[in-house]
């Protein structure tokens, strides 16, 4: 009896997972398609036709639209790109790989909207590395009037920015498909043959590991790529306005005062989801000129590629994060105290705490808002995934068609530009679950946060020693029993790391907590986009402090809490190490 | 008790992997050899119900005369022990052991059959101590007591000494053969070591590869 | 023990349903009046927070729902009555007035005739102030109540402008002048922001002097004929010598005082005088900052607030607007250093207590004078707003 329950519970788990992730995606992408076809009967219009495209058609500088956000997706993912195997390949194999990846870690869970703030403070003509020049070069105490960032008409401010973001999540993704036992296996040989048959190890990195590794992490990168010509906070905060990348000029007609510019929106929301596709189709096209480049390349025998030129290259990019970063730490903390402070001083000219008062006088409801939200996301999402997995991994018979689709529903939310799904979703909502706020951004926050979860989790459950669970049920425990008493524990660490990444995701929502909440539902990364139009750079300064740390809190528990919890005697246990000590 | 192998043949997809068919009495111990690939593991797993598609099995395994083939994998009462003593790293010595034990015993009971088990095969004191704490040899004996303790059918013991060095392999290999002949569990035994078979006196079956 | 394990997992599902059941519920409705208002202004939203705590001891939660853009506000209620909620909205008040008034108005957003009723809005002497019903040329029909009075003011950095030898500009001419000096550091936001609109409407009035009448008047296309040659003649002069040559111009008007401070901006304007000497004092402006009012006219209106249609809390929110009018609020509200926003009250009706809750020794360097004066414009009909931006966007590229 008991095993039945627990089955019906995991796959009722892995039904409600795959509908949770397709069915708010498509239903929200219809939710845009009948107002982009002239059906909005809130307002009057209820005639089918293709009205609203030819007007949006004619939207002056529309192309200049789709260029930029087309330029500035293209371009950033392909730098990001590029930066991330120029990384690999320059330190793989040396022990510098290790402090690279801690140091850019915190980065992957910035939130954009942070990301984007903290690169103002730094960037920007009365920024840190201004000063620094000015100060370090010249008697000048004006602040120069043109300077391209941020604003700059070409995107590249943007570009900068998202490739910035992106690089580490990239070069993560591929570190962990490298880390997996038996890539590893076969990339450590094949380094050594490579060696041995004369190639350095940048050569065999680009020729021979490349072509083992790409395919593996083509998909996350096409989800990047989707992302960046689809972004709203970064363009909105550092790009130019005229005109804006397509998908702000969508925020923007959705929220315009004239109800028929939604029709618009709606419209320009599902040319989003087809230049998002083109630029995917570029991408792939990108791809397969440098495929045949690179076979080229290694039937030529060359057994060095450039080692000098990308040993330089990746050395300048982890400088200039570094220089980046403890330029934004610097910054950010300086002007939360900062009195006032004159251009280019390095220095306030004094220091005061009232920011930081004023900001947590007014920052209550918001933060408990953030983690309300969070920790119902966080628990539910882990939850589902956990369960999901188990039934997954239960089936002894050959899998179902549904279980063969659930990779593909994963990829949904990462695939479809959120500006598209979101209105639809939010308009759905309001005709069938009505103004429950909660409730609405909280199924908008799991779209986002399932498809991370579901892989941080399915990882470990691959990589988890289904021996432990052969004994277990040979001991005559029921797989309910051996799920919550023997799988779960030995989980710990994986599962903390999982929830600490699902609170940092939900943290860092901006469309998807401001749409279908209409604003009403204040959380810290909301308050924190409104104060960058405000009229306090000190106040900014101490949300993006609060903003950026608050993730960093939830993997610092992640990091603490095994150590703790689920280890007999507090003393620290290395769950992985099956290495036992011969001898009596 | 006695474990029943009734025409027991496992196919890999279309392919004959093996075919058993014996009978191994209470406190006999089956062993089986052969080359990698000869599907020794697959027998065991055959055996315990975690047989997965593409291996399919015909023929019956009866454990005194009820035939196990549909059961679930935790009804069927199998014991099993892997090369590693995979002892429950979140659990100790004790705590193991004690998961093991069925649910009708009380908890004191448990705690004290536990003390009795440690101190009869001279771990006294370990109860309290974290698994990797103790030496390899120390964690198969925790290991076999735990696999007892829940009182199986069957036990099946997939090489467990080949992690061991050669002076402790005997020691420990000894006395796991007369606690399973003591409680009069039949057991199948995988091992490459030609020792390891004539020392467990039973039946020895040589499997092949095609 | 496998009977426990079935009862203790339906147990945790059932209290997780009860726990996020009852999130829910709890946050979908409660008894708080929210008052839709713009919050990019770090002494707008502390004051609103001490209209809190006021409140909270009358028993009345009152939530202050910060806004980037009072017309996003707008057009939600909007799409609540076009989807058929007729009382149940998400806003009970909002702070508006000029063309989104006009636009409510319009569309049947606003509760009518409750103005009166509210026992401090006779303090405000409507019957000589004509101003305290009407909302840029608009009738307000009890529909919001006056909150504040505001006119335009400017301010400099007074370092740069001496080290450079190039002085303040006091009428529209002088401000071309200015930037030709100074090219790069002044700019106006995008006409959708209010001030924005407010700018252009000035630099319409001032440099159509002999066509004042038309703008008091609902704006035709002849009067858009008129009007617009020196409009544009001045702007295509002036834009390519604005702050990043007029390529990016910002949504919001609080980023003014932002580039400000950075020093990217030398002069820039407000509406709200009393900010500038506040923000000093909070180190968001350099001391060395100096305000003035323009000497050709100062565009002047009063700010309201009004009670939405479909508001659930209509009664308590009168009684938020009631307190707000009072001399106690009004008085807190005019003081430099918590807001600085002149009062609606007109202090003769008041007693000699209440009277003295408005006097004060407030100077501040960074403040407008007190002994300034300048020629106040009236704000234009509000039918000029929308058909000036219309004509901007046309002719400047429609920048959304």
């Amino acid at each position: 009896m008991t095993a039945f329950s627990f089955n019906t519970t995991t796959t009722l788990a892995k039904w409600c997972l795959i509908l949770m992730l397709s069915v708010p995606v498509i239903a929200g992408t219809f939710g845009a398609v009948f107002p982009a076809m002239g059906y909005f009967p809130a307002i009057g219009e209820t005639q089918f036709g293709l009205h609203v495209f030819a007007t949006l058609f004619d939207t002056p500088a529309l192309w200049q639209m789709v260029g930029l956000s087309l330029f500035t997706g293209l371009l950033s993912t392909l730098l990001a790109v590029a930066g991330a195997l120029v990384l690999l390949a320059g330190f793989y194999h040396l022990r510098w790989l290790q402090t690279i990846q801690r140091l850019l870690s915190p980065l992957l869970v910035l939130p954009h909207a942070a990301a984007a703030m903290a690169l103002l403070f730094v960037l920007s003509p009365s920024g840190m590395i201004l000063r620094l020049v000015t100060s370090l070069s010249s008697n000048e105490s004006i602040v120069p009037t043109s300077w391209w960032f941020p604003y700059d008409s070409e995107g590249i401010s943007v570009m900068i920015a998202l490739a910035l973001k992106e690089l580490p999540f990239i070069m993560l993704m591929a570190l962990s498909v490298l880390s997996q036992p038996q890539t590893e296996k076969k990339v450590a040989g094949y380094y050594r043959i490579g060696a041995a048959l004369g190639y350095s190890n940048i050569a065999v990195f680009f020729q021979l590991i490349l072509p083992v590794l790409y395919p593996q992490i083509r998909l996350p990168i096409l989800a990047v790529l989707v992302f960046a010509t689809s972004s709203v906070e970064i363009s909105m905060l550092l790009g130019p306005n005229s005109p804006n990348t397509l998908a702000v000029s969508v925020l923007y007609w959705f929220n315009h005062i004239d109800l028929s510019m939604r029709m618009l929106g709606s419209a320009a929301a599902l040319l989003q989801v087809v230049v998002s596709g083109v630029a995917v189709g570029i991408f792939i096209a990108v791809e397969r000129v440098i495929a045949v480049f690179g076979s080229h390349q290694r039937l030529s025998g060359k057994r060095h590629s450039a080692d000098l030129w990308v040993k330089s290259v990746a050395y300048s990019i982890v400088s200039a994060y570094c220089l980046l970063i403890v330029a934004i730490i610097y910054s950010v903390v300086m002007w939360s105290v900062a009195q006032y402070w004159a251009f280019p001083n390095l220095v306030p000219d004094g220091f005061t705490f009232l920011h930081w008062q004023t900001a947590t006088a007014s920052l209550t409801l918001p933060l408990v808002n953030t983690l309300q939200l969070a920790l119902a996301v966080g628990i539910t999402s882990v939850a589902m995934v956990l369960l999901t997995l188990e039934s997954l991994s239960n089936t002894r018979s050959s899998r179902s068609v549904i279980d063969n689709v659930l990779p593909y529903t994963l990829f949904l939310p990462l695939f479809v530009p959120g500006v598209a799904f979101l209105y639809g979703l939010v308009w759905l909502q309001q005709m069938f679950i009505g103004d429950a706020i909660w409730v609405n951004t909280f199924i908008a926050h799991l779209v986002y946060v399932l498809p991370y979860v579901y892989i941080s989790l399915a990882v470990s459950y691959k990589k988890f020693d289904m021996r432990y669970v052969h004994v277990a049920l040979g001991l005559g425990k029921t797989p309910a029993q051996v799920f919550f008493k023997v799988k779960l524990p030995l989980m710990f660490p994986p599962i903390a790391v999982a929830f600490a990444l699902a609170l940092a995701i939900s943290f860092s929502q901006y469309l998807p907590t401001i749409l279908p909440s209409g604003g009403a539902l204040p959380t810290l990364t909301t308050e924190a986009v409104a104060s960058v139009s405000g009229s306090s750079q000190r106040l900014s300064a101490v949300y993006v402090i609060l903003l950026a740390g608050l993730p960093l809190i939830g993997f610092a528990l992640a990091w603490y809490l095994p150590r703790v919890v689920f280890t007999p005697h507090r003393k620290k246990t290395n769950i992985r190490d099956k290495r036992h000590t011969h001898g009596a | 008790m006695a474990l029943k192998l009734d025409n027991v043949t496992i196919f890999k997809a279309d392919r004959w992997l093996l075919s058993v068919n014996t009978t191994v009495n209470n406190g006999d111990i089956l062993s089986i050899m052969g080359p990698s690939g000869s599907g020794k593991s697959t027998l065991l797993n055959a055996i315990s119900g975690h047989l997965s598609p593409p291996f399919i099995m015909t023929g019956h395994v009866e454990v005194n005369g009820c035939s196990m083939t549909t059961m679930p994998a935790h009804q069927r009462g199998v014991g099993v022990m892997f090369q590693d003593a995979l002892l429950f790293d979140h659990m100790t010595v004790g705590q193991n052991i004690m998961f093991a034990m069925p649910q009708t015993m009380k908890a004191k009971e448990k705690e004290k059959a536990v003390i009795d088990m440690l101190s009869a095969v001279g771990l006294d004191g370990l109860e309290k101590r974290a698994p990797n704490e103790l030496s390899g040899g120390q964690q198969s004996r925790v290991s076999l007591l735990r696999t007892l303790a829940a009182q199986p059918n069957v036990v099946l013991l997939d090489e467990p000494f080949s992690q061991l060095d050669s002076h402790l392999r005997e020691q420990i290999r000894t006395w796991t053969f007369e606690q399973l002949k003591h409680r009069q569990i039949p057991s199948v035994l995988v091992t490459h070591d030609m020792d390891d078979a004539i020392a467990a006196g039973g039946e020895i079956m040589e499997l092949s590869s095609c | 023990m496998s009977k426990q394990w079935l009862t203790r997992t339906q147990y945790a599902v059932v209290m997780a349903l009860l726990v996020s059941a009852l999130l829910v519920s709890a946050k979908s409705h409660g008894d708080t009046v929210r008052f839709h208002a713009w919050g990019g202004s770090a002494q707008v939203n502390g004051y609103l927070q001490w209209v809190a705590e006021q409140l909270e001891e009358q028993g009345i939660t009152l939530q202050h729902v910060k806004l980037a853009d009072t017309s996003d506000a707008v057009s939600r209620v909007l799409a609540e009555k076009a989807g058929g909620n007729l009382s149940n909205g998400s806003v009970d008040l909002i702070w508006i007035n000029g063309e989104n008034f006009a636009a409510m108005k319009k569309h049947g957003l606003l509760q009518p005739n409750w103005v009166s009723s509210l026992p401090n809005f006779a303090l405000t002497n409507p019957s000589i102030n004509p101003a305290m019903v009407t909302d840029f040329g608009e009738p307000t029909q009890g529909m919001e109540a006056p909150w504040g009075k505001a006119s335009m003011v400017f301010y400099y950095r007074e370092n740069h402008l001496s080290n450079a030898k190039v002085a303040q500009p006091t009428t529209i001419a002088e401000l071309l002048a200015f930037a030709e000096a100074l090219p790069g550091r002044f700019t106006y936001p995008l006409p959708n922001d209010y001030l924005g609109i407010s700018f252009l409407k000035y630099a319409a009035v001032a440099l159509n002097p002999k066509h004042r009448d038309v703008f008091y008047k609902p704006v035709s296309q002849q009067a858009l004929r008129t009007i617009t040659p020196s409009l544009w003649a001045y702007l295509d002069k002036l834009h390519p010598l604005m702050w990043r040559q007029g390529e990016y111009m910002v949504r919001q008007a609080s980023q003014l005082q932002r580039l400000v401070d950075a020093g990217e901006l030398a002069l820039s304007f407000s509406f709200t005088a009393a900010e500038i000497p506040s923000a000093v004092e909070r180190f968001d402006l350099p001391p060395d900052i100096r305000t003035y009012a323009m000497q050709d006219g100062s565009l002047a209106n009063v700010h309201f607030i009004g009670i939405v249609f479909n508001s659930p809390h209509k009664e308590t929110a009168k009684q938020v607007i009631n307190f707000m009018l009072s001399p106690l609020a009004q008085s807190q509200k005019k003081k430099l250093a918590v807001w600085g926003d002149d009062t609606v009250l007109d202090i003769a009706l008041l007693n000699v207590e209440q009277q003295a809750l408005f006097t004060s020794n407030e100077t501040h360097p960074s403040a407008i004078p007190p002994d300034s004066s300048s020629p106040l414009i009236a704000e234009p009909h509000s039918s000029w707003s929308d058909a000036l931006r219309q004509v901007w966007f046309e002719r400047y590229g429609a920048r959304y």
